[in-house]
């Protein structure tokens, strides 16, 4: 009881405050709509549904002219009244309503904040509106398509992951940074990095190199390889989050600057260096906003266990599931036809191993800032 | 010499009902026959040359010849066979005498593997001169003597169970009886002179005493140590009312006192179920006292005498009916010999059999008769008279079996009579499902409260005695599985014990299937024994129970939470051999019991049926609602709308669409409409509560009963 009266006074005392940007009024809007779906259904002595955007691999396809994974007209029903669905159509509504509360207060928190928000006892009973936090993340994303609303548009952002360093001056959130001042942690990129948030001041980089790991990425910023090649720095610590692909996705476009990829050679490195170039199967719809067809592959590569004289005992055995997801890469539309990724993920296959880029420093240290990646530059060896 | 004979050929004058049926010829059967085809003079002679003999003989040495006949094969045999023989005279007297039967049943451990049994009655009691007789002469009855159905048939009198208990502790059988309030009671000593079979009366310098009515009496009694059940137990503030009549016997004999399969309690418990009208109080050897509460004060309808039917009636048999026969024409034979046989139904017999009606019934040979026999198998004769039969009744069915078996439901078929070989018989099936100490649904609370009540010593007894379905080899597997040692005491078990016990008694119980009860009865006498060999559990194992909704392997019992209970009514029941425990297996009475079986099978399909839908429905519905407050709450926080309008729209819609959903299909998709008078009569429906069969819905229970 409490909880809900808590609830109304937040709605209560939004609704005098008129300060909402017509981003949010849009979004309130069709929030408002699905409210609407739901009462006139119900008024009509009709069954409640929801149409929610497939997310499912059946529903992307790859759009071969603008080179991204884009999401299809397939569309799930969620009934109220099916015994299978009645839950997690009364999730949909409560995460509706809790993006409301967000935005009519102006706030912004994390997945895990609005989990907390919505988390309470079904009156009468004792079952949770949640469980946990993975029941509520899918939900979150159903809303998100449903309404075609981004995430931030719903006041909700991820844990910040990834950092930045570089030739680049940048605003968040009023406050103007120098990313080549960031010491040895670098500039950490925000879940949200719209243009409301990060504007581009000024810079004079040419290209963004883009490291899978933070360990590979402290090399580099302790070697200043950004400063000698005038280059961004960026790693998405593994599986780059939304805040980090987009910020690429705006250095690229906005700023007109190359993005290359120094990722592990294995599917994993494959399927990061695939996201980041095509967009997700999970996040198809936001692809338009975060794929980066032209971004390139510059290692680790196959052939670089003979290129570059490795030793053995750096290399790592493929398993079973690495030759199966390895497989389902080279599968991929977009990988499909081009005869250098089919011979890269043969040869890797071939070997039996995968590599690291860490596995350099078995030839020096500093190898990877001081050789291997310069020489790639050089040769301009990339993998599109 | 051969009593046995003797007391068949009396049993069964000049009928043999079960002369070999072809499929099965039992001695007794071959024992009639042969009494039967030996013809009426000789049998004459042979009862006369046989009462000459029977001065010569020892009834010792008869006894312990055939003790296995008589019951008394074992010690607890012995004991279970003593109580049987004195309640089913008890019964037998109170019913004869219109009396509504109220019966003691104390059973007490004298010393060493010695019981004193004692049984009393409010029947008519016994007058002083008969006395004697009926408990110092063996063989000296009155049941046996006619064809009517009795529970009598089945035992070998009271007088046997004196002469055991003589034989085993040297003890008299001490009996008192009371035949009118102001009359004095009788109370004798006496035992079987076991050389000359008579009676030796020990008190009253061979008389017996006279105990006077009233305050006198009852200090005499009390001086003599005279056991006397003077009043009816009243309720609180209730004035006693006392005893107008009765009898009480007790024996003493060497027994063996034990529970379960076979038991004397399994024995009164039966029999309170099969007989409605009796209340019984049963003190057991523990000095555990329980009382089984009359359900109707209606008496069974009194079971008359009748003549043979000419269908039962063996050719052989025809043959010595007419040498018998004191009829001079064919047609009076027929007509005063049978029942159901009238000048027309005989007329037509004569005819088929090519035979004059007025023809002379000495002058009929072989062949004739042989014409005649095929005749009465040609003719249509209609079924005997069955009021001979009083069937136990639907309705009694049901409540007798509601008030000692717990259940959910219960459902009751008496089939109209049938007849086999002649004899008018009749099968009643009753089932009981569900209910009981179900190991499924005991919680915490309810075992702490169980072992608080119990006494068992053991926790091993404690589980066998508590709750159906628990038998000695889960029981242990139960208490292996808990860690606890095999001595384990129910009364010392602390809150960690009880939850390890809850928990190994719900892993191991419910992987093990619990099997139908069957409950077996012949003219409302339980048989406890010989199930194997039973007509009834073959009809029980060849019904297709998993069409009822109960599993059952191939060829074996239906497992589930059931009690069946079979009664097998008759002048003569059929039994397979001479310790009368197994019923033999006619065609027509397999048929009945099948006709019956299905009957209550069908309905609790039909109930299981009802009840996992209902179940859905409610699973279905609670979740439906469970979320509807939620999205109410959502939406018109959302809209600003009006909260409870919205809930209300929304359960509107929720009922119609459980509604729409919960019509059943047949096979061809039309909707089946079950109403609850589709169970037909005579079931009874122990109402659950809703509760238990929604899910975790506390609060809102209210409001589904409303709209729903
Ligand atoms: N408790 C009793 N009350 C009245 N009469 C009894 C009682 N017990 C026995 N009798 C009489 O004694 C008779 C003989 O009993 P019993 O020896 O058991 O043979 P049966 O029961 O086969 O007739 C009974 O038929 C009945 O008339
Ligand atoms: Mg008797």
């Amino acid at each position: 009881m409490a909880k809900k009266t808590a609830r109304r006074k937040v709605s209560k005392t939004e609704e005098k405050n008129g300060k909402l940007s017509a981003k949010d009024r849009k979004t309130l809007k069709s929030i408002g709509g699905l409210a609407e779906g739901v009462n006139k259904a119900a008024f009509r002595g009709r069954d409640p549904h929801l149409e929610i955007p497939s997310r499912s691999l059946s529903n992307v396809r790859y759009n071969k002219t603008k080179r991204f994974i884009e999401m299809g007209r397939g569309k799930n029903r969620r009934e109220l009244f099916n015994l299978s669905q009645a839950k997690s159509y009364m999730q949909t509504v409560l995460v509706g309503n809790g993006c409301r509360q967000l935005i009519n207060a102006g706030k912004t928190t994390s997945i895990r904040g609005l989990y907390y928000l919505l988390k309470h006892t079904i009156e009468g009973t004792r079952e949770e509106t949640f469980d946990e936090q993975k029941d509520c993340d899918p939900i979150i994303e159903d809303v998100e398509v449903m309404l075609s609303a981004l995430r931030e548009e719903l006041h909700l952002y991820a844990k910040n992951a990834g950092a930045m360093v570089g030739p680049i001056t940048l605003v968040d959130s009023g406050d103007e940074i120098d990313c080549s001042r960031m010491g040895s942690g670098g500039y950490s990129i925000p879940s949200i990095a719209e243009p409301e948030v990060v504007q581009f001041k000024r810079h004079t980089a040419k290209f963004v190199l883009h490291v899978e790991k933070d360990t590979v990425w402290r090399r580099f910023n302790e070697d200043k390889f950004w400063q000698e090649h005038d280059c961004i720095l960026t790693h998405g610590g593994g599986q780059p989050p939304r805040g980090v692909r987009r910020l690429l996705h705006r250095l690229h476009h906005e700023l007109k600057l190359p993005v290359y990829c120094l990722l592990d050679n294995d599917p994993w490195g494959y399927y990061i260096y695939s996201v980041i170039k095509q967009g997700s199967i999970n996040l198809a719809y936001e692809s338009k906003r975060m794929a980066i067809p032209a971004a390139r592959y510059m290692g680790m590569r196959s052939k670089d266990y003979e290129r570059c004289g490795l030793s053995s005992s750096v290399t790592i055995g493929l398993n079973d599931n690495d030759v199966k997801r390895a497989k389902q890469i080279a599968g991929y539309p977009w990988f499909a036809n081009k005869k250098a990724w089919q011979k890269e993920i043969d040869l890797m296959l071939q070997n039996g191993f995968k590599l690291e880029v860490e596995a350099l420093i078995n030839k020096g240290i500093s190898y990877v800032t001081q050789e291997y990646v310069p020489a790639r530059l050089d040769d301009r060896d990339f993998l599109d | 010499m051969d009593i046995d004979r003797n007391i068949e050929g009396k049993g069964v004058p000049g009928l043999s009902p079960q002369a070999t049926n072809g499929k099965r010829s039992p001695a007794t059967e071959n024992g009639r026959t042969r009494v039967a085809k030996s013809g009426t003079r000789r049998r004459r002679t042979t009862a006369q040359s046989m009462a000459a003999q029977q001065r010569n003989i020892s009834v010792s040495e008869f006894f312990a010849k055939n003790r296995h006949l008589l019951g008394f094969d074992n010690p607890r045999k012995a004991l279970l066979t003593t109580v049987k023989e004195a309640v089913d005279n008890s019964l037998d007297a109170c019913e004869e005498a219109g009396i509504v039967p109220e019966i003691w049943v104390r059973i007490e451990c004298a010393k060493g593997n010695r019981y004193s049994v004692a049984i009393q009655d409010n029947g008519p009691g016994i007058v002083k001169r008969q006395v004697p007789l009926i408990f110092g002469k063996l063989l000296y009855g009155s049941k046996f003597h006619r064809l009517r159905m009795s529970r009598g048939q089945q035992g070998i009198g009271i007088s046997a169970a004196g002469m055991y208990g003589k034989l085993t502790t040297g003890k008299p059988v001490k009996i008192t009886t009371k035949i009118s309030v102001r009359k004095p009671a009788h109370y004798y000593e006496v035992e079987i002179d076991t050389k000359h079979n008579v009676p030796e009366i020990h008190n009253g310098r061979g008389e017996g005493v006279d105990i006077p009515p009233g305050e006198k009496g009852r200090a005499y009694m009390q001086r003599h140590g005279i056991e006397w059940v003077s009043h009816y137990a009243a309720a609180e503030g209730q004035t006693p009312k006392e005893l107008r009549s009765g009898t009480r016997v007790t024996i003493e004999l060497e027994g063996k006192f034990l529970r379960g399969r076979g038991s004397v309690d399994e024995y009164l418990q039966q029999t309170a179920i099969a007989n409605p009208h009796v209340t019984l109080h049963y003190v057991d050897p523990e000095g555990q006292e329980r009382t089984y509460e009359r359900s109707t004060t209606e008496l069974p309808v009194e079971p008359k005498e009748i003549k043979p039917h000419p269908y039962g009636v063996e050719l052989g048999h025809l043959v010595t009916m007419l040498k018998d026969s004191k009829a001079v024409t064919l047609s009076q034979f027929m007509t005063s010999a049978f029942s159901r046989v009238s000048a027309a139904v005989a007329r037509r017999i004569c005819e088929a059999a090519n035979l004059s009606t007025r023809a002379s019934t000495r002058k009929i040979g072989r062949d004739e008769a042989d014409a005649l026999y095929q005749a009465i198998q040609q003719t249509r004769i209609s079924n005997p008279a069955t009021d001979c039969i009083s069937p136990i009744g639907e309705d009694l069915l049901l409540k007798g079996l509601h008030h000692v078996v717990p259940g959910e439901f219960y459902a009751a078929a008496t089939r109209p009579p049938a007849v086999y070989r002649g004899n008018p018989f009749q099968i009643e099936v009753a089932l009981a499902y569900g209910g009981g100490n179900s190991v499924e649904k005991l919680t915490y609370e309810v075992l702490i409260e169980l072992l608080g009540h119990s006494d068992a010593r053991t926790l091993r007894q404690f589980l066998v005695n508590t709750f159906d379905g628990i038998g000695s080899d889960s029981a242990d597997r139960i208490i292996k599985s808990s860690g606890f040692g095999s001595r384990q005491s129910p009364a010392r078990m602390g809150p960690a014990d009880i939850k390890s016990l809850l928990d190994a008694m719900q892993n191991v119980t419910l992987s093990e299937k619990q099997s139908m009860q069957i409950m077996r009865y012949a003219n409302r006498v339980p048989l406890q024994f010989q199930a194997a060999g039973c007509a009834i559990t073959q009809g029980v194992i060849n019904t297709n129970w998993r069409s009822y909704g109960l599993s059952q392997s191939r060829g074996g019992m239906p497992a589930g939470p059931v009690t069946v209970m079979v009664h097998m009514a008759s002048v003569w029941v059929p039994f397979t051999s001479e310790s009368k425990e197994a019923v033999a297996a006619y065609p027509e009475i397999e048929k009945e019991l099948r006709l019956a079986l299905q009957a209550v099978g069908r309905k609790l399909g039909m109930y299981l049926r009802r009840r996992k839908r209902v179940k859905q429905e409610g699973e279905r519905r609670s979740i439906f609602l469970r979320y509807l407050g939620e999205v109410a709450t959502a939406v018109t926080e959302i809209n600003g709308g009006d909260r409870q309008g919205l809930y209300e729209q929304l359960l509107k819609v929720a009922k119609r669409k459980t509604a729409e959903a919960d019509t059943n299909l047949d096979s061809r998709g039309r909707a089946i409409v079950e109403s609850d008078e589709d169970y037909g009569r005579n079931v009874l429906v122990v109402e659950q509560r809703p509760e238990d069969l929604l899910v975790g819905l506390a609060k809102t229970d209210d409001e589904q009963k409303q709209l729903f």
